[in-house]
């Protein structure tokens, strides 16, 4: 059927020990897995944080652009934090509809 | 003839099967390996003794890793469905796992899960889930989200090739459907492996420069011919191609994987490389092109092939095609030992087997060499690879797709030369769109022209008598 030299069987040995132990660390770490909660919260947490977000995070958000996200950092840096989600309606850029499109992805805290 | 790996796959393949068909205690089955390794180790001079000792293993071996593949861990997304309801609504945090696809006003995808927002609670979590979202958000590989929306448990399907099971294979076990664009919040961009991401970024870029230089219908089957994209194929053209048996040229395969290594060789060999680079170069190009397309089971195995021929040859060792395939076929295997059940693995795998092992058989008993006319030589050898590949793949189409497919001998005569023509095209204008942008009108029209006539070709020949049975409504 087939012929194998010494070095030859020993590499398919070492290959298959291989196999052996990584599925068996496997199947253990699988078997005794667990959930673990990094936090009790509300569900709304999932939303972005209009004032703790950076840049990239609020770019995210569908509906922000790079220039709105820019000036929500500015009117943060200038005025301090969001009170309300109201005020980013003072934002240049953010009309009615964007805003309707958009607050439901944001959160002030 | 040393073919030893030939014989482990097989064993390797007759325990997955085994341990699919019965239920087997982990436990005692990896004690059974543990006892056949140290009589392998200890009788590694007794020629006979050592062959079915390992075979043994490989057989053991091949149960665990399916029994292992087949446990879901408690931390999996799918284990915070409740048994009792079949859909949750929750938020989770991943990555996105694959190439963003557009279908039917829905784009999909699928999420390597990380955390989860359930009951007022977030939890660490894992696994992979696919992901529905209504309309097209724009998302690319290896962004990281969060979603908010309705994870479902995916039902186990009873036929035998239902999408559910494909799923399944694939270790996703769970659906999650975003209803709302602004429910999707990205996060972060390119949370995965570097060459992932390049591979994902040079996909986009090739389907730009097609899209941009090929009209919609030719351009749908240039994707699929070059980065296996199937989605966009109107489904008239693919149902056809799968009555002519000749659906295979519209996913990568094997046959790309070797034009590419052709193209890239010649390449090379053009511009004087020295041997030994010339193949490093070619199996890293391989290799990405084998990511760029998704890695999917033929692909995976023609790379293998590939790449073994190549260094075959590098380090003067005769390369020999059933090593080659039984090697590609137990890196498959090892790592997802479910890819056994799906029928791409199957046909691409039966269709190479049977070209390896029937071809050459079928050629010595018809004499072809006999035959003095080059040309009539050549013309034969084709009609028998196309033959030798039908028959091996004959029962799995026909249980699988139920269909009687005897065009496609035929067929493949005349759409494999043109799906090589179309291909070699459109290679040529994705490196004349980098190099030589002035060339690129003469690749694209000449590509147009070739799926335009491959279109005719296969309508003329699906409406011959004869050329295909339904067997389901026989």
């Amino acid at each position: 059927m087939f012929s194998l030299t010494r070095q030859e069987k020993g590499v398919i040995l070492f290959l298959l020990a291989m196999a052996l132990a990584g599925s068996g660390i496997s199947f253990l770490r699988k078997k005794y897995s667990r959930v673990e909660t990094v936090i009790e919260c509300g569900i709304n947490t999932w939303k972005v944080d209009l004032n703790k977000a950076d840049k990239e995070m609020l770019m995210g958000v569908p509906g922000i652009g790079e220039k709105i996200a820019s000036r929500i950092i500015e009117y943060r840096s200038e005025k301090g934090a969001f009170k309300d989600m109201e005020e980013l309606r003072s934002i240049k850029g953010v009309s009615a509809y964007r805003f309707e499109k958009i607050k439901e992805s944001l959160s002030v805290k | 003839m040393k073919r030893p790996l030939l014989a482990l796959a097989i064993f390797f393949s007759f325990g997955i099967i085994l341990a699919s068909l019965i239920s087997l205690p982990f436990g005692w089955i990896y004690f059974c390996a543990l006892i056949l390794f140290i009589l392998s180790a200890l009788f590694l001079k007794k020629e006979l003794l050592f062959k079915l000792l390992i075979c043994g293993l490989a057989f053991v071996t091949g149960i665990i890793l399916l029994c292992n593949a087949q446990v879901i861990p408690k931390s999996d997304i799918v284990n915070f469905v409740p048994l009792n309801n079949n859909s949750l609504s929750c938020v989770i945090q991943g990555v996105i796992n694959s190439e963003p696809d557009f279908k039917d006003n829905k784009t999909f995808f699928v999420l390597k899960a990380e955390k989860a927002w359930v009951k007022n609670r977030k939890a660490n979590c894992s696994g992979n889930l696919l992901v529905y979202i209504k309309g097209r958000p724009r998302l690319v590989y290896g962004e990281e989200l969060i979603l908010k929306g309705e994870l479902r448990r995916i039902v186990a399907s009873n036929k035998k090739q239902g999408y559910s099971n494909y799923l399944s294979n694939q270790n996703i076990y769970s659906v999650f459907a975003v209803k709302e664009k602004h429910h999707v919040i990205m996060i972060k961009k390119n949370q995965a492996p570097k060459i992932m991401l390049l591979a994902s970024g040079l996909k986009a870029k090739i389907k730009r420069i097609i899209s941009l230089n090929i009209i919609p219908a030719q351009a749908s089957i240039l994707k699929a011919m070059i980065l296996g994209e199937k989605s966009a194929i109107p489904q008239q053209i693919y149902n056809s191609m799968v009555k002519t048996g000749t659906v295979h040229i519209l996913v990568v395969s094997g046959f790309n994987v070797g034009i590419v290594a052709f193209i890239l060789n010649l390449f090379l060999k053009l511009i004087r490389l020295p041997r030994r680079l010339r193949f490093v170069i070619a199996t890293l190009c391989l290799i990405l092109y084998c990511l760029v397309t998704g890695a999917s089971n033929p692909v995976l195995r023609a790379t293998i092939m590939a790449v073994v021929f190549m260094w075959g040859f590098l380090i003067e060792r005769e390369p020999d095609q059933h090593n080659a395939l039984a090697l590609a076929m137990l890196f498959i295997l090892v790592i997802n030992p479910k890819q056994l059940f799906d029928i791409g693995f199957q046909l691409s795998f039966a269709s190479v087997f049977s070209i390896i092992f029937l071809y050459p058989k079928l050629k010595a008993l018809l004499r072809l060499e006999s035959l003095k006319l080059r040309f009539l030589r050549n013309l034969a050898s084709g009609c028998l690879v196309s033959f030798s590949c039908w028959i091996g793949t004959m029962g799995l189409v026909a249980c699988y797709f139920r269909l009687f497919t005897p065009i496609t001998v035929l067929a493949n005569l005349f759409i494999v030369p043109l799906a090589t023509l179309i291909t070699l095209c459109g290679f040529s204008l994705i490196f004349a769109y980098f190099f030589l942008p002035a060339f690129s009108p003469y690749f694209s029209q000449s590509a147009e022209m070739a799926v335009m006539l491959l279109f005719c070709v296969n309508s003329f020949l699906v409406k011959l008598p004869w050329a295909y049975f339904n067997l389901a409504s026989n």
